[in-house]
């Protein structure tokens, strides 16, 4: 060992020495090389950004994609004068002085890196910035890159948006080569799939001369694009819920029962995907632009869980097709009082009747007959208090709640207390009822395919489970829901060559400062004999006899419409045909 | 005693002398442009692991080194989980840390200390001359060198390679078994590599080749080398430096700190830099060779070993003669686990210096 180690010593000295030649070579050898590297300071880097796949609807039309724009950019470095800068700039863009003083100010880790200074400027703004060039020095004009939304805040909500990287999503995707400045998938599919969406960065890497232009290129990477999505949602669909639901505040899903594609999701209000930053304060936040109401709002059912009340009630045996049950407006329990939203009371009715006139009476006395732990058996079959599954982030689960904070049976069995669900999971249940029994993982994403058009992925529908549902319940539970359309509380959708089958539901809701809201819901399914389309309706601040207007006028659309009928799968076969009950109902 | 020749004194003061180096570098590293990261500036922070440092110094210096010897087994134990730990966890940059609130731990800085002091009895113990003996030491080695390896942190994992090769053939191997070992190892590593999960594999794929990131790594080397250059013989001068204050480098208070030093001090800096390694290492060796049980020689050349590997392949890597490998220049980097690390390492030395006088 005392040899061995004594070699030891020699090594230290060659590999020191060889550090200190190395030193020697850079700082004596070659030191007028590098100083005039290092004062010239005259490389600089071009990042061109994240080239982003498109996002089209079934049927190929754009729904989002990259256009070319020009940006106007700066270097740090190269900024003599930012003051002066800020001051011609400002009157150009029409952008605040001093804003653009603090961004031309900020500090970088990079100085030599080209920044964005605002995306997308007009002819006309590079025509005046060419103008004053020779006093705008370290700010150039530079081709980019921006997302387009084709129906703008119309798809908020489903596409999302995307914009700049920040420090913590930073560091998940470091290694996938995205850097500070880049745009990233923040929201709705844009984030789901960011990381199939994103391509990868190109740009140069160039020498300047001492007025920051460019000498020559050094490097040259090519950009490589991204993957395109394609939606099952149809984009006539999606424009044709837009339009119905207007200015309300509310979410419309439409979904085919048949296997879980969503077909359109709107919800309000919304906001701009190309102008996020105005939607954050007020007066716009407090009524929650960013809160995608069909997955993650959660509200009380209310009438619409008698849909489950009345599978439980039949299932069950706890009552037959033609039990009939007073209702005399209200009905008293301990101490107690219900009442039903018909203050004079439906009178003897059987399950036939209550259903289309949504009577609370008879549902909470067939609720209390079936028990709390029954009616909640059957919501949990159903997936209520899950998230349905969609691909889109941030969905919430509702909640289904247990014994004990139930609220009681009657408040169950009609959809009050502390049970709340969310439209999609809604959609699915509704989608189920039409089916047949099957409940469908909702899901947007069709296909994912590479820009050489090789297809990278493509979802098959996702069968969650089968709920085993009697022909004899299926057949009075479809009747029902038919004459809620035909003349029931749900006659605003009432469409004629258009058989539509559904269910209102309303919830009054306490707000604060606000008092009470009366949040009008509509779940449906079209044809009630083939259904090949179901959708849930709801409106924040409305009645459920107008949510069901809309879901009516939007069926009528889809069904006449010769564009849409012409191109969608809606006017293929449904299912084959249901079993049909009588139809006569006196 | 003589003060003429006292190792282990002259190791403490050039110890203190390269760390009051490190901090002032890292001063002025946090005086630039990039250095706008949130919390306190990074001297401030190195500062308080510094006095972390001492405390464990003082410590440790009346700490016999042959305790270490019995420890062996559950420093060994626990650098394992905590290896195990970090892969679950998978914060930080690569991966690399454990994190409890500001204080960022890297097992794998101090796996490098476990692994010399459990070589050493692992050598110290059993006849080397036997070809199963060594096989025995590569089991040892090899699991916490997988564990680092695909975190992926190919730095230390290469730091491991040395160690365990030079402190076999000190406790004397067979130069014959140490070829074979070399041989094996090239022949398994394709498996090795296969057994990798995807990502691991693209991380190491961008470490081996630091073109598929051009705009990143590429352009890292030329700046690091542009500005090692323009120090020429005497520097920029202190705090004047123009490339790192601009942030050409991104990481010049970690990994490139080396270039931090030659561009403001210049030649001479590196020259005094160098020198102080030299007489630390030097120094380090002397009480090496005069130390008694082979425990404790192992233990010596083992930290011997680490400092002077870490130190060619960081400035290699700054000044462009080795690929980019993030190890950080012994206490120069900023980094708390390292110099940390590096202090026990010191302190284990002055003891071998202690107890070998003290006979």
């Amino acid at each position: 060992m005392e040899q061995r180690l004594k070699e030891f010593l020699l090594i230290i000295r060659i590999l020191l020495g060889i550090l200190i030649i190395q030193s020697i070579n850079l700082q004596v050898i070659h030191f007028a090389y590098y100083r005039r590297l290092s004062e010239q300071n005259c490389i600089r880097t071009i990042d061109l950004g994240i080239p982003r796949g498109k996002i089209l609807d079934r049927n190929g039309r754009i729904l989002a994609e990259d256009k070319t724009c020009f940006n106007l950019v700066f270097v740090p470095y190269d900024m003599k004068n930012p003051e002066e800068a800020a001051s011609i700039l400002s009157r150009i863009l029409n952008i605040d002085h001093d804003e653009l003083l603090t961004q031309l100010r900020k500090k970088s880790s990079n100085p030599f890196k080209r920044r964005i200074l605002k995306r997308g400027i007009s002819q006309a703004e590079i025509a005046a910035v060419s103008e004053y060039a020779f006093r705008l020095s370290g700010i150039f004009v530079q081709a980019g890159l921006d997302r387009q939304y084709t129906l703008r805040e119309g798809t908020s909500h489903l596409l999302g948006y995307t914009g700049e990287v920040n420090q913590e999503e930073l560091e998940l995707t470091k290694d996938e080569g995205v850097k500070a400045g880049h745009y990233i998938g923040k929201y709705g599919l844009e984030k789901q799939y960011d990381d199939l969406l994103r391509g990868k960065s190109g740009g140069y890497q160039i020498e300047v001369d001492a007025r920051g232009h460019q000498r020559e290129i050094i490097r040259e990477i090519s950009m490589i694009p991204g993957n395109n999505l394609i939606l099952t949602v149809d984009q006539s669909i999606q424009e044709a819920c837009i339009n119905e639901l207007g200015d309300r505040a509310g979410g419309i899903i439409v979904m085919d029962p048949r296997n879980g594609e969503v077909l359109a999701l709107v919800s309000q209000p919304s906001f701009d995907p190309l102008n996020v930053a105005k939607y954050i304060g007020p007066p716009y936040s407090h009524r929650k632009p960013f809160l995608n109401r069909v997955i993650a709002g959660q509200y009380a059912p209310g009438s619409i869980f008698k849909i489950i009340t009345e599978i439980a009630a039949l299932e069950t045996g706890e009552i037959g097709e033609h039990d009939r049950i007073e209702c005399t407006g209200s009905m008293e329990v301990g101490d107690r009082i219900f009442h039903c939203w018909k203050e004079e009371g439906h009178g003897w009715v059987d399950i036939n009747q209550a259903l289309p006139f949504s009577c609370n009476i008879f549902f909470g006395t067939i609720g209390s007959k079936i028990g709390v732990n029954k009616i909640l058996e059957y919501g949990k079959l159903f997936d209520f208090g899950k998230p349905s599954g969609v691909d889109l982030p941030g969905e919430k689960s509702g909640n289904l709640p247990s014994f004990e904070e139930s609220g009681g049976a009657i408040n169950i069995a009609i959809g009050q207390g502390a049970i709340t669900t969310t439209p999609i999971q809604l959609c699915a249940m509704i989608s189920a009822v039409a089916n047949g029994g099957n409940l469908w993982k909702p899901f947007i994403v069709k296909k994912i395919i590479a820009p050489d058009g090789k297809v990278i992925r493509e979802f098959q529908p996702v069968l969650r489970k089968t709920i085993f549902i009697s022909d004899e319940t299926l057949t009075i539970l479809r009747r029902g829901l038919r004459n809620v359309v035909r003349f029931g509380t749900g006659a605003g959708a009432n469409v004629a060559g258009i058989e539509i089958a559904g269910k209102t539901g309303t919830a009054q809701i306490a707000q604060k400062d606000l008092g009470l809201l009366t949040r009008g819901a509509f779940v449906c399914y079209a044809p009630a004999d083939s259904p090949n389309l179901a959708m849930v309706v709801f409106l924040d601040e409305a009645s459920s006899s107008q949510a069901a207007r809309i879901a009516g006028a939007i069926i009528k659309k889809i069904y006449t419409s010769d564009e849409i009928r012409s191109e969608t799968v809606i006017s293929e076969t449904g299912i084959e045909s249901l079993p049909s009950g009588s139809q006569g109902f006196e | 005693m003589e003060n003429r020749d006292n190792p282990g004194k002259i190791l403490l003061v050039v110890t203190s002398i390269l760390t009051a180096l490190g901090i002032l570098l890292l001063y002025s590293a946090s005086r630039s442009v990039s250095a706008v990261t949130s919390g306190l500036p990074v001297y401030v922070k190195q500062i308080v692991w510094l006095f972390l440092g001492v405390l464990i110094f003082l410590w440790l210096k009346g700490f016999d080194y042959r305790h270490w010897n019995k420890l062996t087994h559950v420093l060994y134990f626990i650098i394992l989980i905590l290896l195990l730990v970090v892969l679950a966890m998978g914060t930080g940059r690569a991966g690399r840390w454990i994190r409890i609130g500001w204080f960022n731990f890297q097992p794998s800085e101090f796996a490098k200390f476990i692994l010399i002091i459990v070589l050493a009895k692992y050598f110290s113990v059993r006849d080397v001359q036997r070809f199963s003996t060594l096989l025995g030491g590569v089991l040892l080695a090899g699991i916490p060198f997988i564990l680092i390896l695909i975190q992926p942190n190919l730095g230390t994992a290469f730091l491991f390679i040395v160690i365990f090769f030079v402190m076999a053939y000190l406790a004397g191997a067979k130069k014959k078994h140490l070829l074979i070992l070399v041989i094996i190892g090239i022949l398994i590593s394709p498996f090795l590599w296969m057994g990798l999960k995807d990502y691991q594999k693209q991380r190491v794929a961008i470490f081996l080749n630091p073109w598929k990131d051009p705009l990143g790594k590429g352009y890292n080397i030329l700046q690091s080398k542009i500005t090692i250059g323009s120090g020429g013989i005497i520097g920029k001068g202190f705090l004047k430096g123009t490339q790192t204050k601009l942030a050409f480098l991104p990481e010049f208070h970690t990994d490139f700190i080396f270039c931090l030093l030659a561009e403001e001090f210049g030649l001479i800096g590196v020259f005094v830099l160098l020198f102080l390694y030299y007489v630390f290492l030097t120094q380090a060796l002397k009480i090496t060779l005069t130390t008694q049980d082979s425990f404790g020689r192992l233990v010596g050349s083992g930290i011997i070993v680490m400092f002077l590997t870490q130190i060619f392949i960081n400035i290699g890597m700054a000044s462009g003669i080795l690929p980019v490998a993030g190890i950080p220049l012994p206490f120069l980097s900023y980094g708390g686990s390292a110099l940390i690390v590096s202090f026990i390492c010191v302190a284990t030395m002055y003891n071998l210096w202690r107890n070998t006088t003290l006979f």
